[in-house]
């Protein structure tokens, strides 16, 4: 039964944009699977190993300078940055994840807060990176190697490949011993070192993991938006962002973010097209509301949701 | 088979009637910060593109020769209305790039105008040159903005050198005048704005014998500037320029009070000294500041004041810099759409290339609307003006001015 679910899921998302065009909402499927893919990277850490990180846009502006820079210094295509992205994103994940993993709980979470807002302020000051001004892409597409199209269509497939992907990874983490370590640790860290569970490495495996493919959505924001500054490539906002997706959807579970994302994304772009325009920040109330209704009737998430009542019928 | 003839019919009619609607109006898409940290000013910028609007529909005399405002509507188009969508921008690059994609697949806009933020404005541009549609922005001031080649994007305001140019100008005129201008200090906040704004003044400064003494560039978040105050009273330079947001600046003028400095003369770059909170507070701690604006209301009687009358009557407040530049904005594209006769993107395009505007047809301090190869408008400038008796009055140039330059007095 859930085979056939998901079969039908993948279906859809295969000729969805096919079926249901019009520029503007083919960019907004785009943009709820590249929010997905930051959710579910996010998910990693926060939902499997239970470590709440606020800082994670850090990472996602790892990729998306790492794309930018790519053009800006040496003119080559964006996308051909992403290694640069993700291993700057890994290797910060490591530095960062020795001293903050010790911390727990709320003291990790505030860790994490510090760093990025540290990051933004620093970034904001760094000639290379564009400083307050900000870094663009190619104006105008050079090659098909930068990846500038006019329909989001293409963006919708490379997105979808890439989250497709991760999920499997994450699919496959699930299962593997990593995956038993990570819910030993998220339930109790010290019954799971009184295992014998290395519980230090594990998380600081599942950091840079998550940094690492935080940085992939980070670099693919960079190839469709075209543009990074301070705010939108490390602002705090988009943390959050990804967070409240995953946990909305069910953090911790192999869906939850990207069931999340299908709810905000499209909720928050269609709403703000619907309502935004008045100028009366109704937009954002709708939002919020939502969100706050679901966490206060369903805190386990959307999928938790439907899995009650899954088992009631 | 006869009801699906009746279908048909029926929507032909249809269709011909909103073609014949269509040609009554012509929606312009609108992208600015509604929400987010910039919503004030986006909020105010709004209410001036609608006023701008108004101007087009309604056959207004007592506005002189200011662009589209004879004539109800696009007289050039059997009088058509012109209708704006706005869309927010919530701040965020990604927020305006999609408004900007909605506006034209959704909504059919002939033209968008906007949008606030440099990096927005770089976003949503770009989205309309995929499209081959005509964006205008009235006030973006990031120099690589029209240095990407593109051919569908306008930009009405003064940047960064037209400023420089403005202040060089006036401070020559008051050389020749007898005033001493040997020694300059700039004081910046030391984001984007402040260092820009510094960067560009000292270069142009020092290429036209104006020597810039001294730097004094320090963080905006910052709760006591009286080492500043200090460092300048030390020196005392015959020219102080702040260059500063909001709260620091009213912080200067507090503390310019507290340690009984006046400097010589005083010259401060528009924003933080322009808001009319700062204004409010401590507005009589600084007579005699020189500052700019693209736009002053002036005396009763001139055009610019009636403008400043109808804003005031329309949100209660004085129409601003950035949303006067809005308006003017907003102007210069209905007009190039009322020269095109018509929406098609190319026509527009043309006319906006062809756009000539004097000086007697702007309502901001330009020389005139006048886009070159890269689309920068290039009579573009800005007034100069001072505070007097706790208002900001235009005093330069000689043709746009409503009072004479005084000497710096600080406050009695």
């Amino acid at each position: 039964m859930a085979r056939f679910v998901l079969a039908v899921a993948i279906a859809i998302a295969l000729v969805f944009p096919l079926v249901f065009s019009g520029a503007f909402y083919e960019r907004v499927a785009a943009l709820t699977l590249l929010y997905a893919i930051a959710a579910s990277a996010w998910n990693l850490i926060g939902g499997y190993a239970g470590q709440v990180s606020v800082g994670h846009v850090v990472f996602f502006g790892c990729g998306a300078y790492g794309a930018a820079v790519a053009y800006s210094e040496w003119g080559l295509p964006p996308i051909a940055g992403l290694p640069l992205g993700v291993g700057a994103a890994v290797l910060l994940a490591a530095l960062v994840g020795v001293p903050t993993l010790r911390l727990s709980g709320h003291y990790f979470t505030m860790a994490t807060v510090a760093l990025a807002e540290l990051i933004r302020i620093l970034v904001g000051n760094v000639p290379v990176l564009g400083a307050a001004v900000g870094l663009m892409g190619p104006a105008v597409p050079r090659s098909v190697w930068d990846l500038s199209f006019t329909s989001s269509l293409p963006y919708y497939y490379l997105f979808l490949a890439v989250l497709a992907g991760l999920l499997l990874f994450t699919w496959w983490m699930e299962r593997s011993r990593m995956g038993f370590y990570l819910r030993a640790i998220k339930g109790s860290e010290r019954a799971a070192r009184s295992l014998g569970i290395p519980v230090g490495r594990y998380k600081l495996y599942a950091l840079m993991l998550s940094a690492g493919f935080t940085a992939v959505a980070g670099a693919l924001y960079l190839v469709m938006v075209g543009f990074v500054d301070p705010d939108s490539g490390v602002g705090i906002l988009l943390s959050v962002k990804m967070l409240i997706m995953a946990a909305l959807g069910g953090a911790g579970t192999l869906f939850g973010p990207l069931i999340g994302a299908l709810i905000l994304v499209p909720l928050e772009e269609i709403s703000n097209s619907l309502l935004g325009g008045q100028g009366s920040g109704v937009t954002f109330v709708v939002y919020g509301g939502i969100i706050l209704l679901i966490a206060v009737f369903q805190p386990g998430g959307i999928l938790a949701m439907v899995a009650g009542w899954w088992r009631k019928s | 088979m006869r009801k699906f003839a009746m279908a048909v019919t029926t929507a032909l009619v249809m269709a011909g009637a909103g073609q014949v609607l269509a040609q009554g109006t012509v929606k312009i898409g609108a992208i600015y910060p509604l929400s987010g940290n910039a919503a004030s000013a986006g909020q105010s910028s709004k209410a001036a593109i609608e006023m701008a609007v108004d101007i087009v529909n309604q056959d207004l005399l007592d506005l002189g020769d200011l662009a589209m405002a004879k004539g109800a509507g696009l007289t050039n188009m059997k009088g058509a209305k012109v209708e704006v969508v706005f869309a927010d921008n919530q701040g965020t690059p990604a927020a305006g790039q999609s408004q900007a994609l909605r506006l034209i697949t959704e909504e059919k806009v002939a033209a968008i105008v906007g949008a606030y933020q440099s990096g927005i404005t770089l976003t949503a541009s770009a989205v309309a040159e995929r499209y081959g549609i005509p964006f205008l922005t009235p006030e973006s001031v990031a120099t690589n903005l029209t240095e990407r080649g593109f051919k569908w994007f306008f930009r009405a305001t003064p940047i960064t050198s037209d400023l420089a140019a403005a202040y060089i100008d006036f401070l020559k005129e008051r050389r020749a005048a007898g005033k001493k201008i040997d020694s300059i200090a700039i004081v910046n906040e030391n984001t984007e704005y402040g260092s820009s704004i510094a960067e560009s003044l000292r270069k142009a400064f020092g290429a036209n014998g104006f020597n810039v003494t001294m730097e004094i560039p320090y963080s905006a978040n910052t709760s006591d500037v009286q080492p500043q105050v200090l460092q300048l009273k030390d020196k005392n330079p015959d020219l102080v320029i702040f260059v500063t947001y909001t709260s620091d600046a009213i912080l200067y003028a507090k503390a310019m009070r507290s340690l009984n400095y006046r400097p010589t003369m005083m010259l401060a770059d528009n924003a933080g000294f322009n808001d009319p909170a700062f204004v409010e507070q401590v507005g009589n701690l600084v007579e005699g500041v020189i500052n700019r604006s693209a736009f002053a209301p002036g005396n009763p009687g001139t055009i610019p004041h009636r403008i400043n009358e109808m804003f005031k009557a329309k949100t209660g407040r004085d129409l601003d810099d950035p949303s006067a530049r809005a308006m003017m904005g907003m102007l210069v594209m209905c007009d190039a759409i009322n020269r095109a006769g018509g929406t098609e993107p190319a026509k527009i395009q043309a006319a906006l290339k062809a756009t000539d505007l004097k000086v007697n047809q702007i309502l901001t301090g330009y020389r005139g609307v006048k886009f070159d190869e890269k689309g920068q408008n290039i009579l573009a400038f800005t007034l100069i003006t001072q505070m007097h008796d706790g208002k900001y009055v235009p005093v330069w140039p000689a043709g746009q001015a409503s009072a004479p330059v005084k000497d710096y007095v600080g406050w009695r």
